[in-house]
């Protein structure tokens, strides 16, 4: 963080601090601890051991800030998927509270490979939605009884 | 190990108002939009925000205002979708609704 704005802009996040070991000065950062964390995945078991195929941006340190972690998932696979490699279990079940098979979950977003363009049709009529204050209908119309 | 599994509307039940949500997935790739929707549904309130590059399913808590806190680098949708229809909704204008906590 040394040479970062944030360090002066952002007090109630960022403060320095004497090392307890060494006496150098070093930046502390708050830590936020979400109640849940909310990841849609391509594969996970009923237990909730979650494989992230492509990218995995920022979702497994998401899983271990929070207390709890919900997933969505498009398909539940058996756990011989994850003994297979084990090192590709991104998201331990002992962080996971709900595992909620939606294929699709990410639509009208991508999700590799399953499916991988925006559906621009639906992305536009979200835009409408959000301008008109509709978003809880457009939400009928996407999620088709899946509640 | 014990089963997990739940339906869509079981696992929105366990979103609370003024809870802070970590909510995964980057712009429009993989981002747990349909869950949001599921919430968007709901009477909640006062959600807090959490990510990195939060995307659509997190601009949709605030397009129905039910998000009023953002902590985050950056919050859009990128490439051709572009800005965050929602967030800016929100937090645009003499009075937002919701804030953002930038480089947090």
């Amino acid at each position: 963080m040394w040479g970062s704005d944030l360090v002066a802009k952002r007090p109630e996040f960022f403060q320095v601090m004497k090392s307890p070991f060494d006496g150098t000065e070093v930046v502390c950062v708050k830590a936020l601890v979400p109640d849940y964390a909310i990841v849609h995945v391509q594969e996970a078991d009923i237990y909730g051991n979650c494989r992230i195929l492509g990218p995995s941006y920022q979702d497994a340190l998401l899983a271990r800030a929070a207390k709890k972690t919900i997933v969505t998932t498009e398909r539940i696979v058996g756990t011989y998927r994850m003994k297979e490699e084990p090192k590709l279990t991104a998201i331990p079940h002992f962080l996971v509270e709900a595992v909620v098979e939606l294929p699709g979950g990410a639509k009208p977003g991508i999700c590799y490979p399953e499916y991988q363009a925006v559906e621009w049709p639906k992305h536009k009529a979200y835009q409408k939605a959000v301008k008109e204050g509709q978003v809880p209908q457009y939400a009928d119309s996407m999620l088709e009884g899946r509640l | 190990m014990y089963d997990k599994t739940m339906s869509l509307s079981q696992a929105a039940d366990l979103i609370k108002d003024g809870m802070m949500l970590a909510i995964g997935g980057n712009g429009m790739h993989r981002t747990p939009s349909l869950f949001s929707l599921a919430l968007t549904k709901k009477p909640l309130q006062e959600l807090k925000v959490v990510g990195a590059a939060p995307g659509l399913a997190s601009d949709m808590l605030f397009s129905t205002f039910q998000a009023d806190t953002a902590y985050f680098g950056f919050f859009g949708l990128e490439n051709e979708a572009g800005l965050a229809p929602g967030m800016r909704k929100a937090m645009e204008g003499a009075e937002p609704k919701a804030k953002a906590i930038e480089g947090s």
